[in-house]
C-alpha cells in the first residue's frame, strides 16, 4: 500500500514522481527520436536498434524523450536509420547504426546536443 | 519507473464498452505479447472522449493517433504495423465526411476544433482508476491550493469570479449557492453531488464519473471546506453501474492516499464522502426529492423554502450541485476564476458539456464555450445531418426543454439567447432533428415521458399531463379536433404556473416549443389528417404514399410489378397522376427518400419501376390508353397554361363530364416539361404520347394561344366558360442584376433551353459556355450546351455543392460528361469586348452565419475578385411569373405569385383557380400534378359535381410474396455510354423485365399493418 | 446472455447479513431494497417482511418506496429480460420501431412476460449511450445500433442459448 500524503509539499513531489506515467501523452517541447520500421529496417537491426535507445533513455532516466516509428523511408541501404529532432539541435538522420552506436547517440545527440558527423546521411531544416 | 515509448489508450466508457471495447483491449494485449512488446508499450484505459459513436476507440501516443470503430480482429494488424512498424493503419482512421481523406490525429480532428475541454479535461486522456495519474495531471493540486493558503471566503470570491452556473439545468450562479450554505449555522453541514443524470439524451456526467471520479471527489472537498462541512453523498442513478464502480474504487483509493479522512494533506480538514445509488426516478433529479432519497425515503419533492442550503439533508443546510458543476472547481481553483470568465457571453460564462445526439453525423460529447452559434454545433462539431437530409431543428434540454428550428441556427447557445426562443441549456442534452421526425409525435414523447415521471403528489402536474397526453395521443391518431391547440395552450401555462417542483413546471415547454415553431404540423395532423414527416402511422399507409404529393400508393403498383401485372400497375399510377411515364423520368421521387428499406440497404428505385410498368403500357398498345371521359355536365372550363398542372386538372375535370380548353402560348403544349427538360432525360414522344391520352378523352388545345392578348377573361366569359383555371408557370428569366448584361452571348438558362426545342438556340458549338446557377435549369442547360458541342462548360455556384437545389444525380451525371463546377463564387460582372461576351467576373465567397433556410450565407470577399474567360454566359439563377393579363379581373397576387388558398387553390375571385409554379413559385412536376389535382376536384365541387375526382376503390392489402429482410442491392438500371452522348438521345434506359420484378421484390410492405 | 437464476435457497440469510452490515439504519432501506432486488430479481413479499422486522420499518414504507422507484418490481420478471432504452436519442432513430417488432415477435407488450416465463419486454429510462443508439440490453448485455429487422434474430438467439 502507497503510504499516506501527508502534506503540500508531499503532493507536490508525488506529482514530480507521477508525471512520468503520462509524459508520453504529452508532445509538445520534447526531442523525439524516430527508428525506420519498414521491414528492411527491421531486418537490419532496427528492433535491437531502438531497444538500445529505450533502455537507454529508461537507464538515464531522461524525460521529454519521445521514440517513435516510422515506416520505410526508401534508403534501404543505409538501414538501420534513426532521426533525431532535438529543439535547438539540427535535425539528423542517422544511417548504419548498431546497438552501441544507437547508445553513444542518446547520449551525445539527446543529452549533449552534439551531431556525429560522420553517422549523418542527411540534414533537413 | 519503467520508460514505455508508446502508449496505447483504450477508452472504457459505457459507449465503448457497449461496442465491444474489453475485446479489444485483450486483443491489443495478445498481439503485444506475442510481438514481445510488452516492455515498450504500454495498455492503459482511459474514460470516455466522447466520439462515442466512432468506437471501440483507442488512441495511440505519442503520435496521438485515433483508430475508430476498431474491432478485436483490427488488433494483430494495429500491433504489426503501428505499433512494431510504426505504419499508420489508414483503414481504422476516422476520415472526413466531405473529402473521405483519413484524419489519424486527434488534434485534427473537426469534431475536437471548436471545443475546449475544462469539465471534460482529463476524460479519454488519464486512466481513471489510477489515482497517481489524476495527481499528475494537475490533480489534488486545487485541494491543496485550498487547504493550505485560501480561506473559505476567498474560495466562494474566486467561484463568484469565474461566475459559474448551475450545469445541472436551472443555471443558478454556484458561488451564491456556496455563500448561502457557508453562511448558514449548524453544527453540521453536507455537501451533495447530483448524478441523477436523468434527461434523456444527456450523458455528461456519466462520462465524468466514469473517466474523472477524481476531480469529483477533489471538488466536493473544496466544497466542504468552503462551506464547513465535513460530510457528503454522491447520488448516482443505477442505470450507471460502471459510474458507480469506478467511484468506490476512486473514493476508497483517495482514503489510502490521506485525501479523504480524517486530517486531509496534513492540514487538519477532515472530509468524507459515501456513494448514493438512485432507483430509477427521474423526479430524483430534482433537489428536496434527491435529498427524500438519500434519505431514504420515496422521492418526492417539497416546496421550497426553504432552500436545501438552510434546510437539506435532515434538516441540515446542503450544498448541493451537479456532476459537471463540479468538474469544473479545481480548474477554476488553480487557473483563476478570471480565466474561466473569459470565455462565454457576458451572462453565460466559461464552457458547457453538450451530448450532441440525433440525426447528426458525428454524435458524442462535445464541450464548447457558451454562445457558440448552434449551426457551429450541428454543422461543423457534428459534420452535418446524416444523409444529407434537411436540418428541421435541434431539441435542447430534454423533456424540460424546447426546439430550435432552423430559422435560428445562428443563435448562441447560452442560458440568456436560449430562453428567449423558448428553449433551454438545460442539462446539456442536445438532440438533433431532420425531415423525418415529427414534431407533434415529439412532443408526445416528451410529455409521455413526463407524465410516467410524475410523481404524483401535486395535481397538476399528475393529472394536467395526463390531460396533455390524451389530446395529443388523439391529435397524432387523426382524431384531433379544432381547438385543440388552444386548449394545450392553456393546459400548459395552467401546469406551468401551479406545479410544485421543476418536473412539473417545465413539462409544458416540448409542447408549447413546438406548438410556437411548428404549428402547421399540428394543424395538418388535426384538419388535414396528415402527418407530413410519415411518423405517426394510423394517419398513412405508407411513407412513400404518404410523402408523394400526389398520394400515388406507391406499395400497390410496386407489389402489381412484382406479380407481373404491369398494365395494373401503370393503372394504379395514373388513377393519382396521368403522367406515369413522364414522372418515371424526371420525378425528384421524395418517396424514395423515406422508403424504409433505406434503414436496411438502399432505398427501392421507385421511379425507375413506375417507368418500366408505363414503358410497358406504351409498347404494348403503340401508345397510352385513353380513358373514357365522364358524362357530360354541359359546363365549360378554360385552362390558361398548358403545363402539368393545367393538364393534370384537364384529364380530372374530362373524366368528370367537364368540357375542357387549354390555352397555351406557345407552339406546343408541355409547359415547362416540353420547354424546360431536355430531351435526353424526356423525350419527347414519351410526352407527346401522355399528353394525347389526355386531349383524346376530348379535350381542346388551342396552342399559340397568348392568355391577354389572343384571348382575354372577357372572351372566356363570351365563349360561355364556367371556370378558370390558371396555370402559366414560371417561364420569366430571373436576371443577375450586374453589370455587362446586356451583352452579346449572355443567355438566360429558361430561354436557351426553350430555344433548343424551337430549334433557334444560340450556337455554342467549340465554345466556352459558363452556367450561373445551381438549380435544375443551371444542369439541364450545362448538359445541354455539352451536348450542343460546346469546347467547356463551367457551373458558377454562389453556395457549396450540397447546397445545390439541382437533384443530386443530375449534378452527378453533369459531372460524368465533363462538366465542370466552381463553387462558392459570385458573378460581379459580364466582361466584353466589341459588344460581345469575353469572361465573367467573379468574387470569391466564404461561408457566413446561417440563413432562413439553414444553409450557410455566401458572403463575397472584398478583393478576391478574378475573371473566368467564357463566350457564352447562360444565367440561371431563378424563374419569374409572368403575370400579364392575369391579374386583370382582380385576382390578387403577391410577391410575384397568385395568391390561392392551398386547400383548393382557389384565387380571390370566385370562378378563378391557380395552380403550379404560377401559385408556388418554382418547383417541381409532381408537386404542379398535385395542383392540378386538388384544383380540379375544387372546380369540380364548384361547377355543382362531388368533388372527389378520384373515385374511390375497394382495397385489401396484403402481402403477396415473400417480404424478403435481408440485404438486396438495389437494381440499376442502364445508362447511355458517355461517347454517345453527344446528340439528346435519352441517357437513362430503365430496367429489364427481370430487373423491375427483382426490384419490385424489394419491397417490404410497410402499408400492410 | 447468462440467464438470471431464481433459486433463493440462502438468500435469506445473506439478506440478515446484508442488513446487518447497514446497521439496521432506516436511512439504507433503498440500498437493502437494491441488493434484494439484485439478488432475488424482485422484491418477494415474505422478503419486504423480512425487512420490515429487521429494519424496523413499517410494511407500508417499504411497499411505498418499492413502488415509487422504477428499479423495484414485485412480480418476477422473464428469464431473458430485454430492456429497451427510450432515451430521446434512442427515440428519435427509431426505438420504437423495434419496440413495435419485439412486440410483434414475442406477442407482449412492455412490462410484461411471455406466458412460457421465458421473455419479458421493459423500456427503460435514458442508458446514457444516445451516441450509439437505439441500445437495448438483454439481461444487461447491451445490443447498439439495434434495427427491427434484427429482432428475430436476437429473440432466436436466447432460445438457441437455453436448449
Amino acid at each position: 500500500m502507497m503510504k499516506q500524503i501527508k502534506s503540500v509539499d508531499e503532493l507536490m513531489k508525488f506529482k514530480e514522481a507521477a508525471l512520468d506515467k503520462i509524459k508520453e501523452r504529452k508532445a509538445d517541447g520534447k526531442t523525439t527520436i524516430v527508428v525506420g520500421m519498414g521491414t528492411c529496417g527491421i531486418t537490419a537491426g532496427a528492433r535491437e536498434v531502438m531497444m538500445a535507445i529505450i533502455d537507454e533513455i529508461d537507464k538515464r532516466n531522461l524525460s521529454d524523450v519521445i521514440v517513435t516509428q516510422t515506416g520505410c523511408a526508401g534508403m534501404c541501404q543505409h538501414e538501420p536509420i534513426v532521426e533525431v529532432n532535438k529543439p535547438g539541435t539540427p535535425q539528423i538522420v542517422y544511417g548504419h547504426l548498431d546497438e552501441d552506436k544507437a547508445r553513444r547517440l542518446v547520449f551525445e545527440h539527446v543529452i549533449n546536443g552534439n551531431v556525429i558527423s560522420e553517422w549523418a546521411l542527411v540534414q533537413r531544416d | 519507473m519503467h520508460y514505455y515509448r508508446a502508449h496505447v489508450l483504450v477508452c472504457m466508457g459505457s459507449g465503448c464498452v457497449l461496442s465491444g471495447a474489453p475485446a479489444v483491449k485483450e486483443a491489443i494485449l495478445e498481439g503485444i505479447k506475442e510481438n514481445k512488446l510488452e516492455s515498450e508499450v504500454q495498455v492503459i484505459e482511459t474514460g470516455c472522449m466522447g466520439i462515442c459513436d466512432l468506437g471501440p476507440r483507442l488512441i495511440i501516443y505519442p503520435e496521438g493517433v485515433v483508430y475508430c470503430r476498431v474491432q478485436a480482429e483490427d488488433a494483430a494488424e494495429i500491433v504489426s504495423e503501428h505499433l512494431l512498424k510504426g505504419r499508420i493503419v489508414d483503414r481504422l482512421v476516422y476520415r472526413d465526411l466531405e473529402t473521405k481523406k483519413p484524419i489519424p490525429l486527434m488534434k485534427d480532428f473537426p469534431f475536437l476544433s471548436k471545443q475546449f475541454k475544462i469539465a471534460l479535461r482529463n476524460a479519454g486522456f488519464i486512466n481513471p482508476e489510477d489515482i497517481e495519474e489524476y495527481i499528475a495531471s494537475e490533480g489534488y493540486t486545487a485541494l491543496a491550493k485550498v487547504l493550505s493558503t485560501m480561506a473559505p471566503e476567498e474560495v466562494i470570491a474566486e467561484l463568484k469570479k469565474s461566475g459559474l452556473r448551475g450545469r445541472g439545468g436551472a443555471g443558478f450562479p454556484t458561488g451564491m449557492k456556496w455563500e448561502f450554505t457557508a453562511k448558514a449555522q449548524a453544527d453540521q453541514k453536507y455537501v451533495v453531488c447530483n448524478g441523477d443524470e436523468g434527461d434523456p439524451g444527456a450523458f455528461m456526467d456519466r462520462s465524468v464519473l466514469e473517466g474523472d471520479p477524481h476531480s469529483i471527489i477533489e471538488a466536493m472537498s473544496i466544497a466542504g471546506y468552503a462551506v464547513g462541512a465535513s460530510k457528503g453523498y454522491i447520488y448516482v442513478r443505477a442505470e450507471y453501474p460502471l459510474a458507480v464502480e469506478r467511484l468506490r474504487q476512486a473514493i476508497s483509493q483517495a482514503r489510502e492516499y490521506g485525501l479523504l479522512g480524517e486530517n486531509v494533506l496534513g492540514t487538519g480538514f477532515a472530509f468524507d464522502l459515501n456513494i448514493r445509488v438512485g432507483a430509477g426516478a427521474f423526479v430524483c433529479g430534482e433537489e428536496t426529492a434527491l435529498l427524500a432519497s438519500i434519505e431514504g425515503r420515496r422521492g418526492e419533492p417539497r416546496p421550497r423554502p426553504p432552500f436545501p442550503a438552510n434546510e437539506g439533508l435532515w434538516g441540515k443546510p446542503t450544498l448541493l450541485n451537479n456532476v459537471e458543476t463540479y468538474a469544473n472547481i479545481p480548474p477554476i481553483i488553480i487557473k483563476g476564476g478570471d480565466w474561466y470568465a473569459s470565455r462565454g457571453t457576458e451572462k453565460s460564462k466559461g464552457t458547457k458539456v453538450f451530448a450532441l445526439t440525433g440525426k447528426v453525423n458525428n454524435t458524442g460529447l462535445i464541450e464548447v464555450p457558451l454562445g457558440i452559434p448552434l449551426g457551429e454545433i450541428v454543422y461543423d462539431i457534428g459534420g452535418g445531418i446524416i444523409g444529407g437530409k434537411r436540418f428541421k431543428a435541434a431539441q435542447t434540454g430534454g423533456p424540460s426543454g424546447g426546439c430550435i428550428p432552423a430559422e435560428h441556427l445562428n443563435v448562441g447557445v447560452d442560458y440568456e439567447s436560449l430562453a428567449e426562443l423558448g428553449a433551454i441549456v438545460g442539462s446539456g442534452g442536445l438532440i438533433v432533428m431532420d425531415e423525418d421526425t415529427c414534431m407533434v409525435d415529439l412532443a408526445k414523447f416528451f410529455v409521455e415521458f413526463c407524465q410516467e415521471e410524475s410523481c404524483g403528489k401535486c395535481a397538476p402536474c399528475r393529472i394536467g399531463t395526463k390531460r396533455m397526453l390524451e389530446i395529443l395521443e388523439r391529435i397524432t391518431h387523426g382524431e384531433g379536433r379544432e381547438g385543440d391547440i388552444e386548449k394545450l395552450e392553456d393546459l400548459c401555462y395552467f401546469i406551468k404556473d401551479a406545479a410544485l417542483c421543476g418536473l412539473g413546471q417545465t413539462a409544458p415547454n416540448p409542447v408549447l416549443s413546438t406548438i410556437r415553431y411548428f404549428r402547421h404540423e399540428y394543424e395538418a395532423h388535426i384538419r388535414d389528417k396528415r402527418c407530413p414527416a410519415s411518423v405517426c402511422a394510423t394517419l398513412f399507409n405508407s411513407p412513400c404514399q404518404n410523402t408523394c404529393p400526389a398520394g400515388v400508393d406507391v406499395p400497390i403498383y410496386l407489389d402489381h410489378i412484382r406479380n407481373g401485372q404491369f398494365s395494373e400497375a401503370y393503372m394504379e399510377v395514373k388513377r393519382e397522376n396521368p403522367f406515369p411515364a413522364v414522372c418515371g423520368r424526371v420525378c425528384h421521387h421524395p418517396c424514395e427518400g423515406k422508403c424504409n428499406r433505406a434503414k436496411l440497404d438502399e432505398p427501392l428505385a421507385v421511379r425507375t419501376l413506375k417507368r418500366y410498368a408505363a414503358d410497358w403500357v406504351y409498347e404494348q398498345n403503340n401508345g397510352f390508353p385513353v380513358e373514357t371521359p365522364g358524362a357530360a355536365t354541359g359546363k365549360q372550363v378554360a385552362i390558361i397554361g398548358g403545363g402539368p398542372a393545367g393538364l393534370t386538372a384537364a384529364y380530372y375535370l374530362a373524366k368528370a363530364g367537364h368540357k375542357v380548353t387549354v390555352f397555351e402560348s406557345l407552339p406546343f403544349a408541355g409547359g415547362m416539361l416540353k420547354v424546360g427538360i431536355p430531351d435526353y432525360r424526356l423525350p419527347a414522344d414519351i410526352l407527346a404520347a401522355e399528353i394525347k391520352a389526355i386531349e383524346e378523352m376530348g379535350v381542346t388545345i388551342k396552342t399559340n394561344t397568348r392568355f391577354g392578348k389572343d384571348v382575354t377573361y372577357a372572351d372566356l366569359e363570351k365563349q360561355g366558360f364556367n371556370a378558370v383555371f390558371i396555370a402559366v408557370g414560371a417561364h420569366a428569366d430571373q436576371k443577375l442584376g450586374v453589370p455587362g448584361e446586356e451583352l452579346e452571348g449572355v443567355i438566360s438558362g429558361i430561354s436557351y433551353l426553350r430555344d433548343i426545342k424551337l430549334g433557334q438556340a444560340a450556337d455554342v458549338k467549340g465554345k466556352t459556355v459558363l452556367v450561373v446557377g445551381g438549380g435544375n435549369v443551371a444542369i439541364d442547360s450545362a448538359r445541354s450546351a455539352f451536348r450542343n458541342g460546346a469546347k467547356e462548360v463551367q457551373v458558377v455556384y454562389r453556395r457549396r455543392k450540397e447546397d445545390m437545389p439541382a437533384f443530386e444525380e443530375e449534378i452527378m451525371e453533369a459531372e460524368h460528361e465533363g462538366v465542370k463546377y466552381t463553387f462558392m463564387t459570385a458573378p460581379v460582372s459580364v466582361q466584353g469586348a466589341g459588344g460581345r461576351v469575353t469572361g465573367l467576373e467573379c468574387q470569391q465567397s466564404v461561408p457566413g452565419d446561417f440563413d432562413k433556410s439553414g444553409r450557410r450565407r455566401p458572403v463575397p470577399v472584398e478583393g478576391s475578385n478574378f475573371v473566368i474567360p467564357a463566350d457564352v454566359v447562360i444565367t440561371a439563377i431563378g424563374q419569374n411569373v409572368q403575370l400579364d393579363g392575369i391579374t386583370e379581373a382582380g385576382v390578387q397576387t403577391a410577391r410575384g405569385l397568385v395568391v390561392v388558398d392551398p386547400a383548393s387553390m382557389a384565387t380571390s375571385i370566385p370562378y378563378i383557380f391557380a395552380g403550379g409554379d404560377c401559385a408556388s413559385g418554382p418547383d417541381t412536376a409532381i408537386g404542379a400534378i398535385a395542383h392540378g389535382k386538388k384544383a380540379a376536384a375544387a372546380i369540380d365541387k364548384f361547377l355543382g359535381g362531388t368533388g372527389v375526382v378520384v373515385k374511390p376503390r375497394v382495397l385489401t392489402r396484403e402481402i403477396t410474396g415473400e417480404i424478403i429482410e435481408d440485404k438486396m442491392a438495389r437494381e440499376k438500371e442502364a445508362c447511355l455510354p458517355l461517347a454517345k452522348r453527344q446528340s439528346f438521345a435519352e441517357v437513362e434506359n430503365g430496367f429489364t423485365k427481370e430487373q423491375a420484378i427483382a426490384e419490385a421484390t424489394r419491397c417490404l410492405r410497410c402499408d400492410v399493418k | 446472455m447468462e440467464a438470471k437464476s431464481i433459486c433463493r435457497c440462502d438468500l435469506n440469510a445473506e439478506l440478515e447479513k446484508v442488513i446487518a452490515q447497514h446497521e439496521g439504519k432506516k436511512d439504507d432501506l433503498i440500498e437493502v431494497l437494491y441488493w434484494v432486488q439484485e439478488n432475488y430479481g424482485y422484491v418477494p413479499k415474505d422478503v419486504q417482511q423480512i425487512i420490515a422486522d429487521k429494519m424496523n420499518v413499517p410494511l407500508s414504507t417499504i411497499y411505498g418506496v418499492i413502488t415509487f422507484y422504477h428499479l423495484f418490481s414485485l412480480k418476477p420478471k422473464g428469464k431473458y429480460g430485454i430492456s429497451l432504452c427510450k432515451g430521446t436519442a434512442c427515440y428519435v432513430r427509431g426505438a420504437p420501431q423495434v419496440l413495435e417488432r419485439f412486440e410483434k415477435e414475442l406477442g407482449i407488450k412492455p412490462h410484461d412476460s411471455t406466458d412460457d416465463n421465458m421473455f419479458s419486454l421493459e423500456v427503460v429510462r435514458c442508458l446514457g449511450a444516445c451516441g450509439l443508439a437505439p441500445v437495448m440490453t438483454i439481461n444487461k448485455e447491451p445490443r447498439v445500433r439495434m434495427k427491427p429487422d434484427l429482432v428475430p434474430g436476437i429473440i432466436n438467439e436466447c432460445r438457441n442459448a437455453d436448449k
